[in-house]
């Protein structure tokens, strides 16, 4: 194993892998900042110009990209509220507010670090789980996927305050909108009103870049003023104290880093749902859930965390069963093929260096990433200043060739301005948008695998997955947290103001 | 240089049916398609096996075409049918062409599905590309072993599956075939979800493409019981072919099916596609996978090519949907049953 584990490494050190993995990692960052395109379209667009070189180089190519363009996807949620795809949404719900108070540096440091610990976690522990990942895939199905989405619904609580009825009316709405489509179930069109482009469905990211980057967008055309005014909003925040925030939040991203590669061991599980499901447990396990949306550090580095670490668990299953966790991993696996080699079983022993060699690409390319990352955030901490006549025209013109880039489809584009007018109107009558895009995410995971749950074991089917059973008492207990602090506080308020009364 | 690679490419001829022509053929090639820019408009993902492939052929079909560009394009969506129909009305000059499965679009319509708006038998075939063996196999650690385990079952062989694909349709004429019932679980995402659904033992097995199954088949996760193909594969003599052992009665249905899984990956062009374009472009997608660079590759990657010529596709396709009326009440039925 230790002479894998150096192998591995050695592959990595030849001037053509050191090129491959800085070409992945700077390509990747662009592609993640682009919206509407994310680790898939990076890997997939790298793919033809792979066949003929080493392979350890090849692999960190890809891996390489992979990678950045997960930071890459929270600097835009971050700085303009616009997700790169799916995964960076979560981002948004602290970053965006860290950055209107002056917190860009911070916020985009902590994201970096985050994602970097998050990274190295996955990366030892993909390491160490190697005689371990059959049986653990083995384990878990359709039913404990149902609970992972159960818990992302819980986090609408978190966004639900001040009125719990307009929070549960926003999520309604982004389940119904995810129901536009083949149903996955019955396979027949569901909403689609006999067009053609509705039969397959909204997409997920062209409804963000509407709800989030376009009404962001309409706020700023018609206030006129920059998302952070440096006349009232100095940025206070250094790149140091972001960096610190992830260490001292260090348990966070521990709990969070296990959160993602169990994630990415569950093949089906987006990497979207691992950034929901960070931060619900970011928000649930906090002391002060209350700062959670409206600018917590800590909402900001367990998403990062979560999905640097859900690299390590998606390769699990390609590499145990050759059965890709994930797209990005379907694109690794055809890249394998075309390398000749054949992923399965036969990899965790004849090609163990091999394994090792993604291992180290992945630990090597999230300290570049990082690197690159801290470098570059002061600048970038300076684009949200930009005068509202610059950036609306320039943000807009990227988000809607964004929405068109993500399916080639001219109706992405309306979609995307529909999504916006929405999103504008949704938060200005305080809807959470938020609420909106979790019901969207969780509505057909949540469908497809109580289906497939009910088909298989029947009504009592929790009985029938202890795991899965564990996971809901665990789904309710933090769910119910807030809650019972709450009473306890206000429990013990009372109970100090009739002694108070009295002295 | 040019010489001994026309050489080469004479000398791999795989298909014989096509012999002789493709020297005119890449002439044409050439002249019609110069400096034009073609798009493959894959239907699938970029992650899925269409496009595997066709990033694979992509190389070649550009050297022997003679166009400035064949850019690839993906077109997921409703099972390839969105990029089916896309075809059906694009424009016939040869410069949109569709690649995918030809199987598809031949079982939607059968099956009444709302999604298809063409008719397959007046779509132009260009050439087939792959005709990769449809194989059933159950779990490593299941109990059943054979087709007939799976008769004698006294409750109904689970299917995990992802809806109303090709796979679907197969397993429905399966148990129309061998008289077993089928509980088919929809709403699996992907290939990678019913195999692993199968291994586990939540389900008892999957169709699937053989070299999908090949790696899991290899290490002992699934065991083959079953070739949906019409004979037997050289490689692996020990799997039963379904049109070799099903009951006298149902041979011709399953033989249908059969048939038309064998159309499998190919390259379509729109209705009355220009002649001149689709003699060009037939000739040099015959001309690609005989190149030796690209037979080289697909032997090293355990992909192989299984070419057809285009004209004698268009023949194929015609007679298999004539034959196959008689499918068209148990894929209905097996689409009314998840509904």
């Amino acid at each position: 194993m230790l002479e894998a584990i150096t192998s591995g490494l050695a592959a990595l050190l030849t001037p053509q892998a050191i090129l491959f993995m800085f070409v992945g990692v700077v390509y990747g960052l662009v592609i993640g900042i682009l919206p509407g395109l994310g680790g898939v379209v990076a890997m997939a667009l790298l793919l033809p110009f792979t066949y003929g070189f080493e392979i350890a180089a090849t692999l960190a190519l890809l891996l390489g990209a992979h990678i950045a363009t997960i930071w890459g996807d929270s600097v835009t949620s971050i700085l303009f509220s616009v997700p790169g795809s799916a995964k960076g949404l979560a981002l948004c719900f602290d970053g965006y507010p860290m950055t209107k108070q002056g917190q860009a540096q911070r916020a985009l440091s902590a994201s970096a670090t985050g994602a970097l610990m998050g990274g190295l976690i996955g990366a030892v522990f993909l390491a160490l789980c190697i005689p371990l990942i059959r049986p653990i895939i083995l384990a878990l199905g359709p039913s404990e996927y149902l609970m992972m989405a159960l818990w992302g619904l819980t986090v609408i609580a978190t966004f639900s305050q001040g009125s719990l009825m307009k929070g549960l009316i926003a999520s309604v709405l982004g389940v119904l909108v995810a129901f536009i489509g083949m149903d996955v179930v019955t396979a027949t069109p569901r909403f689609t009103f006999g067009s053609e482009f509705l039969m397959d469905g909204i997409s997920f990211p062209v409804a963000m870049i509407g709800l989030f980057a376009v009404s962001e967008m309409m706020k700023l055309a018609i206030k006129g003023t920059p998302i952070v005014d440096r006349t009232l909003v100095q940025e206070t925040s250094t790149v140091w104290q972001g960096v610190k925030d992830a260490f001292s939040h260090w348990w966070l991203v521990v709990r969070s880093s296990f959160l993602g590669l169990w994630i990415g061991v569950l093949p089906g599980v987006g990497a979207s749902v691992a950034g929901l499901a960070a931060y619900a447990q970011a928000a649930q396990t906090s002391k002060t859930p209350e700062r959670f949306g409206k600018g917590a550090v800590e909402g900001v580095i367990a998403p990062d965390a979560t999905m640097g670490a859900n690299e390590g668990g998606g390769l699990m299953p390609t590499l145990a069963f050759g059965i890709p966790g994930g797209e990005s991993m379907a694109i690794l696996l055809v890249a394998f093929i075309g390398l000749g080699v054949v992923p399965g079983p036969d990899m965790l022993t004849k090609n163990l260096d091999l394994v090792f060699s993604m291992v180290w690409i992945i630990v090597i390319a999230n300290v570049l990433v990082t690197l690159i990352g801290l470098g570059i955030t002061p600048w970038l901490a300076r684009l949200p200043s930009l005068q509202a006549n610059l950036m609306v025209p320039i943000v807009l013109s990227v988000c809607f060739v964004g929405a068109y880039a993500t399916r080639s489809r001219i109706e992405d584009v309306l979609v995307a301005a529909v999504f916006g007018v929405l999103g504008y109107v949704m938060d200005k009558y305080h809807y959470s948008r938020a609420n909106f895009v979790i019901g969207m995410v969780l509505a057909i995971m949540i469908e497809r695998n109580l289906h497939i749950s009910l088909t298989l074991y029947g009504r009592d089917f929790l009985l029938d997955r202890p795991i899965a059973l564990a996971m809901l008492v665990f789904v309710v207990v933090t769910a119910a947290l807030p809650f019972i602090r709450n009473w306890r506080r206000e429990r013990a308020r009372a109970a100090a103001r009739p002694q108070g009364g009295a002295a | 240089m040019k010489a001994m690679r026309r050489k080469m490419v004479f000398a791999g001829a795989l298909a014989p049916a096509v012999m002789g022509i493709p020297g005119r053929g890449q002439a044409q090639a050439s002249n019609y398609y110069k400096d034009k820019i073609v798009n493959i408009n894959v239907a699938g993902g970029p992650s899925g096996g269409h496009t595997r492939y066709a990033r694979l052929i992509q190389p070649y079909l550009q050297k022997h075409i003679g166009a400035r560009e064949v850019r690839i394009t993906n077109m997921p969506g409703g099972g390839g049918l969105k990029a089916a129909n896309y075809i059906w009305r694009a424009k016939p000059d040869g410069l949109q062409i569709f690649f995918g499965n030809v199987s598809t679009l031949i079982l939607a319509p059968l099956a009444g599905s709302p999604g298809a708006t063409f008719d397959s038998t007046k779509l132009t075939y260009l050439g087939r590309a792959t005709s990769e063996p449809r194989v059933l196999a159950v779990g490593g650690k299941s109990a059943i072993q054979s087709i007939q385990d799976v008769q004698k079952l006294k409750r109904p062989f689970v299917y995990p599956s992802q809806g109303t694909d090709e796979d679907f349709y197969t397993m429905a004429v399966l148990a129309d075939a061998f008289g077993f019932k089928v509980k088919a679980v929809t709403g699996y995402e992907g290939n990678a979800d019913t195999a692993l659904a199968v291994i586990k033992g939540d389900g008892d097995g999957h169709i699937t493409g053989w070299s999908e199954s090949l790696g899991p088949i290899r290490s002992g996760d699934k065991h083959p019981i079953l070739m949906v193909t019409s004979q037997k594969s050289p490689d692996f003599p020990y799997i039963p072919v379904v049109t070799e052992i099903a009951p006298a009665p149902k041979r011709a249905t399953a033989r249908a099916m059969a048939n038309i899984l064998e159309t499998h990956r190919s390259y379509i062009g729109p209705p009355g596609m220009d002649p001149q374009a689709v003699a060009a472009f037939r000739a040099a997608v015959t001309a690609a996978l005989k190149d030796p660079a690209l037979l080289e590759e697909t032997r090293k990657g355990e992909r192989p090519v299984a070419p057809m010529e285009g004209a004698r596709q268009q023949k194929v396709i015609e007679e298999i949907t004539r034959a196959s009326a008689s499918l068209s009440p148990i894929l209905k039925a097996a689409v009314k049953e998840i509904q």
